[in-house]
């Protein structure tokens, strides 16, 4: 008897414990339900009206809003910007950060001040893009630093118009990107390869495995986590690209559009003098419904069978390295 | 070729590369600074890397424009240490929850925030701006500080960390010396978080700092603008062609974080690796 009563005692305590795990996170839920889902919801709404910031009243038009959009050519042309400004910003970052970071984990090279050169590449991140963007428009302008260096060094015969060029402004544009980016995604992939355990390495060294077949039979495989995580958070950031694209040029994305981003787009119908709030929440419903939908298809795609199974991995990697030695 | 040989003279083709992009990530940074000092008609003769002495007529040429910087510096020191504090306190007190509690839906509720995390939040502003504007409050910093509450990804890292500080015997110990739920929270484990809970403050902060989007769309008043929105007035044509100006307007912009930077590096270096990776 004395037994169940400290037993009803005890799981009335934990009972009465745990009621703080619902106090605790009461803020979170209730912060987000009223700063993030509401007004989520709310744009939802309101991709689905004709309200502008001119009169009070406003219809439901339905998905109005939509089918303009997707016969706007202004639309389309910010679609295609974002992505290509996204992968051809995405892919060299992720490659030269993979890069590096097996070289500054490599045994045999033994690169010295690794934190050091890791804490500069990462400092471009930190900086406000406003400030980056204005920056590299003075850099890059007519009479600007970068031609002045280039046309008395006798590099070009005369100055270039960059911010004249679509090519140039969007390659000035992903360039910055990258330029940001680079260090952050170096110092991720390196957090993960040191976190892989040595062992297999070894293992795989002692089987005569050489560098080439180690890195695309171990570190590949068992870094793919941090690479999904990577992509994705670069796809969620790429698709939003605003600040740069914005203030790089004149905010419309000049020249011709070339750097016109879908957030940017979505800006430039919001403040339009007449104020389309529909138009410029149905962009926002548009750029929602393609990050997650591309999200998805990331983790789909890149996480069918997962197998990391060390064991099988150095007995797949000496196989096929026989299978070489072989051939 | 020897082993040793070709390690050699790959180390050198590294260490080559690496420096190129020492240079390519310092060089912008390095001449902004050095054209805050230098006079417009320097800055038009051409390049240079070693400082100048006309700062001081760059400085008044700039606030003689009604670029008012030292306003800017305090609404985005208000906002950001304000958002600073709220993102800290409120992400450590639900991943300690997540941490510590059983309860139902504790699995889902934290599944939940990991996707938030990869959900674009930005799409949502045209809502926001349109509910802020009911409740009258834009040209107010309260839609900029408050949703601070809700930060996903402090929360994730906050998760990560505690896992690694947290020991349920002192909790308990606590509970038996009688302490309430809330005081071991405030007085056991928020002092035991202190690094995790400075790392992440670095991040909010400066997140919040050099922010543009959100208070770009909801403030319009000139003298509650951000540091990042006064920034971008010096796109206009006020500044045309007083290029000095312009470079000390800009590197003023960015000066703290470099301060920052260089006294916490290796606290934001590892908070990055923490927040990502999952072991």
């Amino acid at each position: 008897m004395a037994d169940s009563a400290v037993k009803i005692k005890k799981s009335r305590h934990r009972f009465n414990k745990n009621i703080y795990g619902y106090i605790f996170t009461a803020p979170f839920i209730i912060g987000f339900l009223l700063f993030s889902l509401y007004p989520l919801l709310y744009t939802f709404y309101l991709s689905i009206t004709d309200m502008t910031m001119m009169k009070k009243s406003y219809e439901i038009v339905g998905l109005d809003n939509f089918t303009k959009l997707f016969s706007d050519k202004f639309f389309i042309q910010a679609l295609k910007n974002t992505w290509k400004i996204w992968l051809l910003n995405f892919i060299p970052q992720i490659g030269i950060a993979m890069l590096l970071a097996v070289w500054f984990t490599s045994q045999r090279l033994k690169i010295k001040l690794v934190g050091f050169w890791r804490t500069i590449y990462y400092l471009p991140n930190l900086l406000m893009p406003a400030t980056i963007a204005i920056l590299f428009f003075n850099l890059f302008s007519l009479y600007g630093p970068v031609n002045q260096f280039t046309v008395r060094a006798g590099i070009l015969n005369e100055a270039i118009d960059f911010f004249r060029s679509n090519g140039w402004t969007q390659s000035i544009l992903i360039f910055v990107q990258w330029w940001m980016w680079f260090g952050a995604t170096l110092i991720i992939l390196m957090a993960g390869m040191t976190s892989i355990s040595a062992t297999y390495y070894e293992a795989a060294m002692v089987d005569g495995a050489n560098a080439w077949q180690m890195f695309r039979k171990i570190t590949l495989p068992l870094l793919k986590p941090v690479l999904v995580y990577t992509l994705v958070t670069s796809l969620v950031g790429g698709m939003q690209m605003f600040d740069i694209p914005y203030m790089l040029t004149d905010g419309r994305g000049s020249p011709n559009g070339s750097i016109m981003t879908l957030n940017v787009l979505m800006y430039m119908k919001f403040s339009s003098n007449k104020g389309h709030i529909g138009a410029a929440a149905s962009v926002g419903v548009m750029i929602f419904i393609i990050t997650c939908t591309a999200s998805l298809l990331v983790f789909k795609v890149l996480q069918e069978r997962r197998d990391a199974n060390p064991k099988k991995v150095i007995k797949r990697t000496v196989r096929e390295g026989k299978h070489e030695l072989c051939s | 070729m020897s082993y040793a040989v070709r390690t050699k003279l790959l180390r050198v083709l590294v260490y080559s590369i690496l420096i190129l992009l020492l240079a390519m990530c310092v060089l912008p940074i390095w001449m902004l600074l050095v054209n805050a000092t230098r006079s417009t008609a320097e800055i038009q003769q051409g390049i240079s890397l070693i400082p100048s002495n006309n700062m001081i007529n760059n400085w008044k040429n700039l606030t003689g424009r009604g670029f008012d910087i030292m306003k800017g510096f305090l609404n985005s020191s208000v906002i950001a240490i304000s958002i600073t504090i709220i993102t800290v306190y409120f992400s450590l007190m639900f991943a300690y929850a997540i941490h510590v509690y059983d309860f139902a839906y504790k699995k889902f509720l934290y599944g939940f925030v990991l996707v938030l995390v990869m959900v674009p939040t930005q799409v949502a502003i045209i809502g926001f701006f349109r509910y802020m504007a009911a409740l009258k409050l834009t040209n107010s910093y309260i839609p900029l500080i408050l949703p601070a509450i809700a930060a996903p990804a402090s929360i994730f890292f906050a998760k990560q960390y505690l896992e690694s500080v947290i020991v349920k015997d002192l909790i308990d110990a606590a509970r038996i010396d009688g302490c309430s739920e809330i005081t071991i929270f405030h007085k056991i484990m928020l002092p035991i978080s202190k690094p995790g809970a400075f790392t992440m403050g670095i991040f909010a902060f400066v997140g919040a700092w050099n922010n543009f989007f959100t208070p770009f769309i909801l403030i319009s008043k000139m003298d509650k603008y951000t540091l990042p929105m006064l920034v971008q007035t010096l796109r206009g044509d006020t500044y045309r062609t007083e290029y000095g100006s312009i470079y000390l307007g800009l590197a003023l912009s960015i000066i703290p974080i470099i301060i920052v930077y260089t006294i916490f590096s290796k606290y934001i270096v590892s908070g990055i690796s923490m927040g990502a990776v999952k072991e």
